[in-house]
């Protein structure tokens, strides 16, 4: 079933999974003047039950693990998960931690990645716009969608001073 | 050593302690391999009461006493297996194995339960809050946090001091430059380096910008809270050109990795004379923005005396930051046991009395505006100086204390190095750690509805007190 109307009616919950707030910080700038997804009509919802789309961060806690599952249960399909930063994609500096996993948007099957530390806006926005396109279309798609490439790890300190230890 | 941690046997441990915990200025206790730390904050900065390991003898709790230890002493107990036997809360302070300890209610006729998490409605970190309420008017509330563990401090065990440091920077987002510049404190104390004055200018640079979108934000959210939309937008628009001036300092939107041990990141202030153009016009736009948000009449009495936090109170649980100086206190740590380049530049530290919403907003408000005053002021000292790459750090055996104010208060970090450089323990006390069990607090005799309003007031961090 094909349905173009998902591209500018999304709805979209966030979850997040042991993210370090970064992610957060760069997913509330959508809704400031600058980004303002609702011109899309995109909208953040406040129940899985009127989401389309959840975007996840974090490396996936142990904590959080049973929660993050049932609210992604809780969404009606068609559905896309979208991981949002290099954690969620276990690329992130917390993966494989003591009481991490290895990245929520592998723990819940996200389609679509979208690296960063964090992401940007614009980056993020791109992420959406893609699992727009993937309920529009109605299919599952063959791989998952990658969107940037991970900043993680970051450029160390100088070299120079590392040599020491 | 860096001379900041004072050995004592029981008796002496026991006196300096209590006299510290009554009148001094607590930031927290942990345990390491060496054993049990209680750090304190004197004028030249952290130091720690130490005390040897208990061996598996039963200890005194000094959070039946002084309840700020509580989470610190909990955790104690619960990961370093020291045995206390009177904590005033025994159940376990995080989640094992996925499940949480249930929550502590208040019980009565006419009182109900409602809880609330850890998933919640808005882009919010994960947190799990219990309410005992009697009608609207909240009785207790039980704050249970930690679904953002990760164990980040295990994690860096046996890491090399150095690389540590990108790790550091990612325990929090909204703390990071505050939290990266602590551990470079503790790193460069150990190895006994002094920085070069233009360098520890871009560092103010860098904290500061992090207290001004962190409070233009705060701001706008307290207005949300309130119920007043346009000022929730414009203090966001503002947020983001806060951001973005960050990213034009540094190279990142939330200054990551630009404060690194031995001095500053290689795109940190690069061009500065356009950043000192751009943060005059965010002032001058911020003032606007807060003359509209406080000049309003029915966001003002929203805050007033909504999740009021008396003196006493704050200093029982042991508030920081914004939150304990809106509530009377005097503690800004800048002001307090200078660091840096505040040894040099005198800070206006702002305060309020009444311990409200209003009053922490107030404070964060003047908070603002200094910061853009002294990021200005050093701007103009810096011009066109040109700034050194970062000293050769050399992570030598020892352990020190990192302390500075971040946006949400004391930002402490504790390092315990190896010969080989290497972390043997890492501890962090954020702000936000420090400051949960007064939200909870504060919420008491205050209307359900009023949660959201009183808990931006404060708008703490999960991720770095959850570790």
């Amino acid at each position: 079933m094909t349905n173009p109307a998902f591209r500018t009616s999304l709805g979209i919950r966030h979850l997040v999974c042991g993210s370090c707030n970064g992610c957060e910080h760069e997913m509330n700038a959508l809704s400031n003047a600058y980004y303002d997804i609702t011109r899309d009509g995109w909208s953040l919802v406040a129940s899985p039950r009127h989401a389309d789309v959840v975007t996840v961060t974090g490396p996936m806690t142990a904590a959080m693990r049973s929660a993050a599952a049932e609210t992604v249960e809780a969404v009606p399909a068609p559905r896309v998960i979208v991981a949002i930063g290099d954690c969620a994609a276990g690329a992130g500096p917390w993966a494989e931690a003591p009481a991490a996993g290895e990245g929520a948007g592998v723990d819940l099957g996200a389609a679509i990645f979208v690296y960063g530390c964090p992401p940007t806006p614009d980056a993020i926005r791109a992420g959406l716009e893609a699992a727009g396109d993937v309920l529009s279309r109605g299919d599952e798609p063959a791989r998952s969608v990658q969107i940037g490439t991970p900043a993680w790890p970051a450029a160390a300190a100088d070299p120079e001073a590392t040599s020491s230890i | 050593m860096s001379g900041q941690f004072h050995r004592l046997d029981a008796d002496e441990f026991e006196r300096r302690m209590v006299a510290e915990c009554e009148s001094g200025v607590p930031l927290g206790a942990y345990a390491s391999l060496e054993g049990l730390h209680y750090l304190f904050l004197g004028s030249y900065g952290a130091f720690s009461l130490e005390r040897s390991h208990l061996e598996g003898r039963a200890a005194r709790a000094f959070s039946a006493r002084f309840p700020l230890l509580s989470w610190d002493e909990r955790e104690m107990h619960d990961e370093w297996d020291v045995r206390f036997t009177d904590l005033p809360d025994s159940r376990p302070l995080r989640a094992r194995d996925g499940e949480m300890p249930a929550a502590l209610l208040a019980t009565g006729s006419g009182l109900m339960h409602m809880v609330v998490g850890p998933v919640h409605a808005g882009i919010i970190e994960p947190g799990r809050f219990t309410f005992s309420s009697g009608g609207e008017t909240v009785v207790h509330l039980d704050a249970q946090l930690s679904y953002s563990h990760r164990g980040v401090e295990q994690r860096l065990v046996g890491a090399g001091a150095l690389e540590a440091a990108p790790y550091v920077a990612r325990i929090c987002g909204g703390c990071s430059a505050s939290r990266s510049l602590a551990y470079a404190q503790a790193l460069e104390k150990l190895a006994g380096i002094e920085l070069d004055r233009a360098v520890e200018f871009a560092r103010l640079v860098v904290v500061e910008l992090e207290r001004v979108y962190n409070h233009l934000a705060d701001l706008a959210a307290s207005a949300s809270g309130a119920g007043w939309g346009p000022g929730f937008a414009r203090g966001m628009a503002l947020k983001e050109r806060a951001m973005r001036a960050c990213q034009l300092a540094t190279g990142h939107r939330l200054l990551f990795d630009a404060i690194v041990p031995g001095g500053i990141g290689p795109n940190t202030l690069l061009d500065r004379s356009p950043l000192r153009n751009e943060l005059r016009e965010l002032g001058r736009a911020a003032e606007g923005y807060m003359q509209s948000l406080f000049g309003n009449a029915s966001v003002v009495a929203r805050w007033k005396r909504a999740g009021s936090v008396s003196r006493q109170m704050a200093h029982a649980f042991g508030a920081v930051g914004p939150a304990e100086r809106a509530a009377g206190g005097k503690v800004d740590v800048r002001a307090f046991a200078p660091y840096g380049a505040y040894r040099e530049l005198g800070v206006d530290a702002a305060s309020a009395v009444n311990g409200d919403a209003f009053a922490r907003c107030a404070v964060k408000r003047d908070e603002i505006r200094e910061s853009l005053r002294l990021i200005d002021e050093v701007l103009s000292r810096l011009g066109d100086a040109r700034l050194e790459a970062p000293e050769v750090v050399r992570a030598t055996f020892g352990s020190a204390i990192g302390v500075v104010e971040g946006a949400r208060g004391a930002e402490t970090v504790a390092v315990h190095v190896d010969e080989r450089g290497r972390l043997t323990r890492l501890h962090v006390i954020s702000a936000s750690y420090r400051n949960w069990p007064i939200v909870a607090r504060a919420m008491d005799g205050n209307i359900v509805p009023d949660f959201p309003l009183v808990n931006k007031s404060f708008n703490l961090c999960y991720a770095c007190a959850d570790r």
